[in-house]
């Protein structure tokens, strides 16, 4: 017996009834599984940055992974990009807020397929992934490196030999021009971090192919969570794509003090910098003649929404970055899905997020979308 | 060069009077939450430093505006708002106990607003809002209305004399705002959370147009309707400055102040 799903995405899958053996049963709707094609494939095509003349060079990202974990990109040689971003914790550290040289407001962001981001940080005041990567080396509450320490760094045994092949001799050039060559090695490195095939990319691919068989394997726990995902929850509206998220800045309802008498403003705060940064993709220190993106920055308009909005997380290897949200303060994701399923309107605009509404789902429900979000997370080998 | 002096002098001078501008923020809240996590002596001084020389203030509930009015006497313009929490925004015109606060409020303290209240299409014929109209007549008070056309429309039919404030001016079109403008002596506009009217210091040339067909009926509003954004009126007001710097300056000053000072009556 043959089951034709339809057309979808323009393929025609068409799946055969469920073979003896298979525990599961693909249970999505002909939409239901539209929704989920839309979250892949997975990986996106590679993609050098063109911003950056060091993207994709063996030699630099080499120099790059050095750089990540040297201390002596900190003023008191303590810190390293990895003590935050630990490789061994999925580029993330697992407490609520950063700890640099004073604890941060925000909590860590795991470094995953950065490559394929729009902006950059919890506020977004990068436009590229070069920016973003100098930007602890040089703020004092993290690795409070000067500027004018970087050429002794870079002229050191460790690195001169290598800096000086791609860049030229350190003392040669500005200590700007320095950083953001150091903020470009490191971008080099940071891109080849990408994330492989989950369980969910699995079971879409088996859906793309019509292998109905395949995608049964997915356990139905997580089925019902992806329906509620792309369904009643409506997470699919900013959790969007193959990254499973829109790249956009957004209320979800968390507080967003950080003292009595402060606020972390989000996206106001990172638009705000943005205006005055450098170090963007219009800016003199992009390799790009031709400004590719640019008009991302220029183009942004301004919104009294942007108070308090935070970019919209990816959703891959979720299941690896806890705690969650953009200060931490949200320990599992249960509690995660407990925040959005019982999401507190008194804190949201009536004509703001007009998408977030108390779900109150039930505790298998919960259950269940906790079980597909976590099928976004790599299974170890 | 002996021209620089003086155009220096004009330049500062111009740009001094834009920092200086009084603003009257007619769209503010001090709720439950507020009051704990910025307490009314500081949420006082966020309004002097950011130059906010009056605010029209209404909370869910009534005590966050009470005192406010305690800490900043001679700023907040109270408004009674129909909600005990925010969360009622929804709920509370099917809510007959709602009048009986109303109605305790209003007799234990001054008001010049009921409002701002959510109301949308049909709701102003529910009892609760035709009861709370009643009282805005019996009071002589301003309406905030967060509303609709339809709904500000079923107002005027229910009180034909009655003064509103349109919250957000409807977040409609500025064509529609000119055209209720034009249908309602007694209407006015706030500009709180919409962001379309000016970019930086540019405004849009249809907003332009509503502001020069009605130079006495708008005004600003910074919505403080999360605790936090407290600390976004003083950014508001900064954003505040800069488009009415860009306008001739008696149209500015009424966009400013002088507009919520009439239709509130604060004016000797």
């Amino acid at each position: 017996m043959k089951r034709v799903f339809g057309l979808l995405c323009g393929v025609v899958v068409a799946f055969s009834a469920p073979q003896s053996g298979h525990a599961q049963n693909l249970i999505l709707s002909q939409s239901e599984i539209s929704a989920a094609l839309s979250h892949g494939p997975w990986p996106l095509p590679k993609q050098d940055d063109p911003s950056n003349r060091m993207s994709g060079n063996a030699a630099a990202i080499s120099l790059g992974k050095k750089l990540f974990s040297s201390k002596k990109l900190s003023a008191d040689g303590t810190l390293n990009c990895a003590s935050c971003h630990r490789p061994d914790a999925g580029f993330t550290d697992g407490v609520a807020q950063a700890m640099g040289h004073t604890r941060g407001d925000r909590n860590t962001q795991a470094l995953y397929n950065l490559k394929y981001q729009r902006w950059f940080g919890w506020d977004g005041r990068n436009d590229n992934l070069w920016a973003q990567s100098l930007r602890p080396i040089v703020r004092v509450d993290e690795m409070a490196l000067r500027t004018t320490d970087l050429s002794e760094v870079l002229t050191g045994e460790e690195f001169a030999a290598p800096y000086s092949a791609l860049f030229g001799s350190p003392p040669q050039l500005s200590e700007q021009q320095n950083l953001v060559n150091v903020g470009k090695l490191l971008a080099a490195y940071i891109e080849t971090l990408t994330t492989e095939k989950t369980p969910f990319d699995r079971f879409r691919d088996a859906l793309a192919a019509g292998d109905e068989a395949a995608a049964a394997v997915y356990p139905e726990a997580a089925q019902r969570g992806f329906r509620i995902f792309a369904g009643k929850g409506k997470c699919n509206f900013c959790h969007t794509g193959a990254l499973f998220s829109n790249g956009e800045f957004h209320d979800a309802g968390v507080p967003y003090f950080v003292a009595a008498n402060r606020v972390d403003s989000g996206r106001h705060g990172g638009i705000k910098a943005l205006m005055k940064n450098p170090y963007t993709l219009a800016g003199p220190y992009s390799d790009d003649p031709k400004k590719t993106g640019a008009w991302k920055t220029r183009q942004l308009i301004r919104s009294h929404n942007d108070f308090g909005t935070f970019r919209v997380p990816s959703l891959r290897n979720v299941g690896r970055t806890a705690p969650y949200m953009h200060n931490g303060s949200i320990a599992t994701l249960e509690d995660v899905v407990h925040h959005y399923s019982n999401i507190d309107l008194e804190r949201l605009h009536a004509d703001g997020e007009l998408i977030l509404q108390p779900l109150h789902l039930t505790k298998r429900e919960s259950a269940d979308l906790v079980s597909f979000l976590l099928s976004l997370t790599e299974v170890d080998d | 060069m002996k021209f620089l002096p003086f155009v220096l002098l004009v330049a500062f001078a111009g740009q001094a009077q834009a920092q200086d501008l009084p603003l009257f923020d007619a769209h503010i809240h001090y709720s439950h939450d507020a009051v704990i996590q910025v307490p009314p002596e500081q949420a006082a001084k966020i309004l002097r430093e950011a130059g906010v020389t009056k605010a029209l203030v209404s909370s869910s509930d009534d005590d966050g505006t009470q005192k406010l009015v305690a800490a900043a006497p001679e700023i907040v313009v109270p408004a009674l708002r129909p909600y005990r929490r925010r969360g009622e925004i929804g709920s509370w015109m099917h809510d007959p106990t709602v009048i009986d606060y109303v109605e305790g409020r209003l007799a234990r303290f001054e008001y010049k607003a009921l409002g701002e209240f959510h109301a949308f299409g049909d709701d102003i014929e529910t009892p609760v809002l035709q009861r709370m109209i009643a009282l805005a007549k019996q009071h002589n008070l301003l309406l905030h209305a967060h509303s609709d056309a339809d709904a500000v429309e079923r107002i005027f039919k229910t009180w034909p004399d009655a003064r509103v404030l349109w919250a957000h001016s409807g977040f409609d079109s500025p064509g529609k705002v000119r055209d209720m403008l034009r249908r309602h002596k007694q209407l006015w506009s706030d500009l709180a959370f919409r962001s379309d009217h000016a970019s930086g210091k540019q405004v849009d040339e249809q907003w332009l147009a509503a502001f020069e067909e009605f130079p006495d009926r708008f005004m600003i509003g910074t919505d403080t309707f999360a605790p936090e954004r407290w600390y976004y009126i003083k950014d508001h007001a900064d954003y505040s400055r800069g488009w009415l710097a860009s306008l001739p300056k008696p149209l500015a000053e009424n966009i400013a102040y002088k507009n919520a000072e009439k239709m509130l009556g604060l004016l000797n």
